[in-house]
């Protein structure tokens, strides 16, 4: 069996030579002290295959255009067979190889290793991370949900700011006079054909140098031997890549990040923020006002690059010794504290605070009305006409959403009577049907439900509570400061009694006397 | 052959940019307008998106103001996000950035380079109806 073996290997390394490549490519020789700091460029090509291998998997039921795009990352979520996991870590995994570029990037500048002979192949170290950088944002959009959506809205504006050019850029990018299908075909080209044919081809040729002029080792020559690449260096990579590989596997073990409400163009009430890997950018854009903008935009970040594409030109240390390179490995750390405080700046700037988690007042008001028996849960029940409404279960559009909640005679004729009208109670129903397609409703207490319902339905549609509502009338977030209970209860009662040129309309005989005793009362409280 | 190909991608890729023409919409009745505060006009329409027929939503703030009414683009001048009415501060703020306007639509603090985009705005005499032109 052994000679077999022997005799097919040998007919094999006849045809293809495959034996001499295995040598070229792990029969190494390496400095000696090589040791666990050079395991990060292989941490990122794992964390490149598990991108391949997850997107490949994911590509099998994403269907890239703006009316099936959510629905079918929603449908991987909550029905695909380890749909769930597999989002995870493909998402998780985008963060790892943005991790392990960073990291890598920081050990070849921190051990000059990009020296003279390996200037080609830094630089093409950065197109790399540049690559993997369009990969984030790229893939960011094809969920195509509020934080998709918005996210491009800013990258694609912010790609005007080239000068010269700047509008052509964008109108390339957006594929068509708005972002829409055009602009999600066109996303989903790049991060899956002609992102990942160019980081083979640079990883490809990123190896062959890396070979070519051997792994250039510890900054200060260590005394020993020299061991080969395989075993010793092999085994160091397979072990970061299996830490790496359990972590990522629990992370998404956990679940698979919160799909946002779909893309609505036209919504007040989301806050965008970027990736975590963006936050830096984010907060940078902050603080160049009017024609400035150009310079955190892309002065600053294309004045970094170019200044780390021209170190090892830069570098003139007699040696490659942290000692001897102080003028370059001072302003680098200079430049990470920068990114590192302009990172957590962009994080700490949290969006506006909901209650109940990303539940805010409106959603849980729309819940409780979705509950109320001579609503939604007369035929949408277990045994009723229509199947129950849970979270992660909602998949109609939102067009569809407002048609039915409006009328549902015309989508589901003869199952009930029209819907008593009220703009408040419908836009609750609706916000809290979009909140139910990504995450559980919070636990509240039956009162307070019952406060927000009245909240949704009757004072949203004009005022304000804790940023969310309408504009047309004074905001109430802390209505308790300026008027006391009583005065609260006669102006919803009937606001001209206390006001005679007031424009609310009277409640008292919308709203039952103890509910608005109950309303007045939480609303004094609010200070 | 290698330029023949290159050119054909180009010239598929190249994107078509010319939006639909201007024309005048009903965006709210003159009733509908708050004394105090701009009115919200979420204006949506069917358009056609590549293959695919779809709504396009457009946000403008109405106001009255004097004896006329201004209406103002709800996209912030720095990088698109959508601005809101923030009626503690009479001012409309950009929760991405930090953009702040009056409510004339001029540049308060924080990034962005212009005032918010000025739409035409009139009353139609017949209707009552006030439009603008998006």
């Amino acid at each position: 069996m052994k000679r077999l073996t022997a005799q097919v290997a040998d007919w094999l390394d006849n045809r293809t030579g495959f034996r001499s490549l295995r040598r070229h490519a792990l029969d190494e020789p390496l400095p000696p002290g090589t040791g666990w700091w050079f395991t990060l460029g292989s941490l990122l090509l794992f964390g490149l295959t598990v991108q391949v291998v997850t997107g490949i998997a994911l590509a099998l039921f994403y269907a890239p255009t703006p009316d099936h795009a959510w629905q079918s990352v929603q449908y991987i979520t909550t029905t695909v067979r380890g749909g769930s996991l597999l989002r995870g870590l493909h998402h998780w995994g985008a963060s790892l190889v943005v991790i392990a570029a960073f990291l890598h990037l920081c050990r070849v500048v921190v051990f000059g290793s990009y020296r003279k002979p390996r200037e080609i192949n830094w630089i093409v170290g950065l197109v790399l991370l540049q690559i993997i950088l369009a990969f984030g944002l790229t893939g960011y959009l094809l969920p195509w949900d509020q934080r998709a959506y918005w996210a491009t809205v800013v990258a694609i504006n912010i790609s005007k700011l080239t000068p010269g050019i700047g509008d052509m850029v964008a109108a390339f990018l957006r594929g068509g006079p708005d972002i829409g299908a055009l602009t999600l075909t066109r996303w989903y080209a790049a991060h899956v054909l002609v992102l990942p044919a160019s980081i083979v081809v640079l990883v490809a040729g990123h190896l062959y140098l890396m070979r070519r002029h051997g792994i250039s080792g510890p900054a200060t020559p260590q005394p020993g031997r020299s061991e080969m690449f395989h075993p010793h260096q092999t085994a160091r990579d397979l072990t970061v890549a299996l830490v790496a590989g359990v972590l990522l596997a629990v992370l998404a073990w956990k679940g698979a990040p919160a799909l946002e409400p779909p893309a609505d163009p036209s919504s007040s009430d989301y806050v965008p923020r970027p990736d975590w890997y963006f936050f830096g950018l984010f907060q940078l854009l902050k603080y160049f006002p009017g024609r400035l903008e150009i310079i955190g935009a892309l002065v600053i970040p294309g004045v970094v690059m170019t200044l780390l594409a021209l170190l090892p030109w830069l570098d003139r240390g007699r040696t490659r010794l942290v000692k001897h390179r102080l003028s370059v490995l001072l302003p680098f750390a200079a430049g990470l504290a920068g990114l590192a405080t302009l990172t957590v700046l962009g994080a700490m700037d949290k969006p506006p605070q909901t209650v109940g988690g990303a539940w805010n007042i409106r959603q849980i008001g729309g819940l409780a009305s979705i509950q109320t028996e001579q609503r939604c849960v007369r035929c949408h029940r277990a045994d009723g006409l229509a199947a129950p409404i849970e979270a992660g279960r909602i998949s109609r559009p939102l067009d569809w959403l407002e048609m039915h909640v409006a009328d549902p005679i015309v989508l589901a004729p003869g199952l009930r009577d029209a819907p008593q009208t009220n703009t408040g109670e419908t836009r609750a129903i609706l916000s809290a049907l979009q909140r139910l397609r990504t995450s559980a409703p919070p636990h509240v207490d039956a009162e307070t439900t019952h406060i927000y319902k009245l909240l949704s339905s009757n004072c949203l549609n004009c005022h304000t509570v804790d940023r969310v509502g309408g504009t047309e009338g004074p905001d109430l977030t802390a209505v308790g400061k300026k008027l006391d209970v009583s005065t609260i209860e006669q102006r919803i009662i009937d606001p001209t009694t206390v006001d005679p040129v007031a424009e609310m309309p009277p409640f008292g005989e919308k709203i039952s006397p103890e509910d608005i005793k109950l309303l007045a009362a939480w609303l004094a409280k609010r200070k | 052959m290698g330029a023949g190909l290159a050119s054909l991608v180009g010239l598929v890729a190249s994107p078509r940019s010319a939006g639909p023409a201007l024309r005048w919409r009903k965006a709210a009745s003159v009733s509908d307008l708050p004394a105090d505060a701009p009115f919200t006009a979420v204006l949506g329409e069917r358009h056609q998106d590549g293959w695919m027929e779809t709504r396009k939503q457009s946000v403008v703030f109405i106001e009255k103001d004097g004896d006329a009414y201004r209406a103002l683009s709800a996209t912030c001048s720095h990088l698109g996000c959508r601005v809101n009415w923030d009626a503690a501060s009479s001012t409309y703020k950009c929760p991405c950035h930090g953009g702040v306007y009056d409510r004339r639509g001029n540049v308060v603090s924080g990034p962005p380079p212009a005032p918010l985009t000025k739409v035409n705005v009139r009353v139609n005499p017949q209707t009552s109806a006030i439009e603008v032109e998006l």
